[in-house]
């Protein structure tokens, strides 16, 4: 991981009407970017946090193609560069508020400042589902954490739980067990859903340990977490288990607040598109994470923005 | 030590700053050369040297934490190592980092002094510029973060904005992981962790620009 990142500098142009707006800079809408700034579409793209996007969220990518294994911030940030290098703009802005309908597409932002667009790309990714028990609000920034880069080093040396059994859950948790004193992976089912390497590598560190058919029915404490209940599915027995934190990776909630009125989306919140990843309204676009789709990986991501990307070409022509 | 910034990297400020530095920028540097007492002053400092080579405009003053206790006193430096910006009339825009501006927040550091360099140009809303002229009393706001934090950047960002835009507002980087114990006092645990005036008031997350304001002017309002 490069010491000093310059991934989320914004070349924020002052022109506001574009071809193409992007909202949101995870590796779908990158992947977009690269493909309709090569058509010579005039492309922004909007980000609230970090470009890049929620990669930036993991310590490790080892199943993105011509990576063996590489950090999820360089990765970000090669996507990043790539898309600088043919010319898109960037601006460190939230879309607050949009307007689809017509053939020309608005957007406002949280700066106040109004873009508009032919062609309107979300790719606005997902936030961590929240477990919803008793504790986990109260307790948020207090010992329960969704992010283990972020928030990792204030439990060094110190117990965590980690609850989930997938990838996330699992890969975190290693990460977390080279600063914590243990991690306890707390998962609803007697096996998990991570890959196999990624099992296989968890199995055998020594301070990471499992608890099966379990799970958190409340997370306590005082100031911070103390302690989180384990409730065992099967037998129905509750047990404490003392630890400083909950870290939470069990699913993902789509960020399509934004748009639920405009375009189609299932019952979860996922934007539904066509295979060309086109939504209802003719002109908007969704990729990556946020859409309706079977998997949610880099990879899928940035096959989603191609896919858009050469689509859209269309309202070019 | 083998210099910190990559040649790319370096050759991409070199780039930025050529396009965008107007006028001057001035950063005094606050450090110990006691390694027990400022384990990374070394990094920032060689860091801040390597960024003064990549454009004239940019100028470095070092100064020492503990025998100038004067201009410690003067902008009221609390910790180490600390970084103060000024612009060319040597006026203090009350911003600080506080700990190494690395991983992330080396961005915030550059975009700062672009800022800066511009008279503290920074783009806010007109509804968050309207309710700045209403701040009579200081308020103080310092960012918890952590280098490997993607959301942190953009709360710095927000909080030395405001700075550079109201004399009563200072907007503070603190990394969290150099100050154990200001975390501990805060209780700490999740980053971006905003603290209000010394704990008058806190929120945790990187908001949108109206909501982080909304957070701060509720306690100036509520004192
Ligand atoms: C901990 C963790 C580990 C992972 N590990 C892997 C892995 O090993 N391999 C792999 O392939 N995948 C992994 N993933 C999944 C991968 O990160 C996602 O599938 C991928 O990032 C989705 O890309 P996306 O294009 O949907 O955008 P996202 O990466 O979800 O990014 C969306 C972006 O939109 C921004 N945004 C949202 N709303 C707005 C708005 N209103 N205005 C402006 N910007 C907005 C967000 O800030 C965000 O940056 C992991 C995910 C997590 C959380």
């Amino acid at each position: 991981m490069p010491m000093f990142n310059l991934s989320g500098m914004s070349n924020e142009s002052k022109e506001k009407n574009y071809d193409v707006v992007i909202v949101g800079a995870g590796p779908g809408g990158l992947s977009s970017a690269i493909y309709t700034a090569r058509a010579k579409l005039k492309t922004l793209v909007l980000e609230k946090a970090i470009e890049g996007g929620q990669i930036n969220l993991t310590n490790m990518v080892e199943d993105y193609p011509g990576f063996v294994s590489i950090s999820g911030e360089e990765l970000a940030d090669k996507f990043v560069e790539h898309a600088r290098e043919f010319g898109v703009s960037f601006a460190n802005e939230e879309a607050m508020e949009m307007d689809l309908s017509g053939d020309v597409k608005k957007i406002k932002t949280d700066f106040g400042n109004e873009y508009t667009a032919k062609v309107v790309i979300m790719d606005t990714g997902s936030n961590p589902r929240k477990l919803g028990v008793p504790g986990e609000d109260e307790f948020a920034n207090h010992g329960v954490s969704y992010c283990a880069v972020c928030d990792g080093s204030f439990f060094k040396d110190k117990p965590v739980v980690v609850i989930g059994g997938g990838d996330s859950a699992i890969e975190e948790g290693i990460y977390l067990s080279k600063i914590s004193s243990k991690v306890s992976v707390i998962h609803r089912r007697d096996k998990l859903r991570a890959q196999k390497i990624v099992q296989e590598r968890a199995f055998k560190i020594p301070n990471m340990n499992f608890f099966w058919n379990s799970v958190v029915t409340e997370i306590g404490g005082g100031n911070s977490v103390e302690y989180v209940l384990l409730k065992d599915v099967k037998s129905g027995k509750i047990t404490k288990h003392s630890t400083s934190g909950a870290f939470i990776y069990v699913g993902l909630v789509p960020n399509s607040k934004l748009v639920e009125n405009a375009v189609e989306t299932d019952d979860h919140g996922f934007i539904i598109t066509d295979e060309h990843m086109e939504t209802k309204v003719k002109g908007v676009y969704a990729v990556g994470d946020v859409r309706k789709t079977v998997l949610r990986q880099v990879v899928t991501a940035a096959a989603d923005g191609a896919i858009a990307a050469v689509d859209l070409t269309k309202y070019f022509d | 030590m083998a210099a910190l910034l990559s040649e790319e990297d370096k050759k991409y400020l070199v780039d930025l700053f050529g396009k965008e530095l107007k006028s001057k920028v001035k950063i005094l540097f606050f450090k110990s050369d006691d390694k027990d007492e400022c384990q990374y002053c070394d990094v920032s400092r060689q860091m801040l040297e390597e960024l003064a080579e990549t454009n004239e405009k940019i100028d470095i003053e070092i100064h020492d934490f503990n025998d100038e206790s004067e201009l410690v006193e003067r902008y009221k430096v609390e910790m180490m190592p600390a970084v103060i910006m000024l612009d060319k009339d040597g006026n203090d825009m009350r911003v600080r980092f506080y700990g190494v501006p690395s991983g992330y927040e080396f961005s915030t550091l550059i975009e700062d002094i672009i800022a800066i360099s511009k008279g503290g140009d920074v783009e806010l809303s007109s509804a968050t510029l309207e309710m700045l002229e209403n701040v009579d009393s200081p308020i103080k706001l310092q960012v918890f973060v952590t280098p490997t934090c993607p959301y942190c950047p953009k709360a710095v960002a927000m909080a030395q904005k405001l700075a550079m835009k109201s004399k009563y507002i200072q907007g503070e980087m603190v990394e969290a992981n150099e100050f154990p114990e200001l975390s501990m006092r805060y209780n700490v645990s999740s980053v971006p962790h905003i603290i209000i005036n010394e704990g008058a008031g806190e929120f945790v997350g990187a908001l949108p620009e109206d909501a982080f304001v909304e957070q701060v002017m509720s306690v100036v309002k509520g004192a």
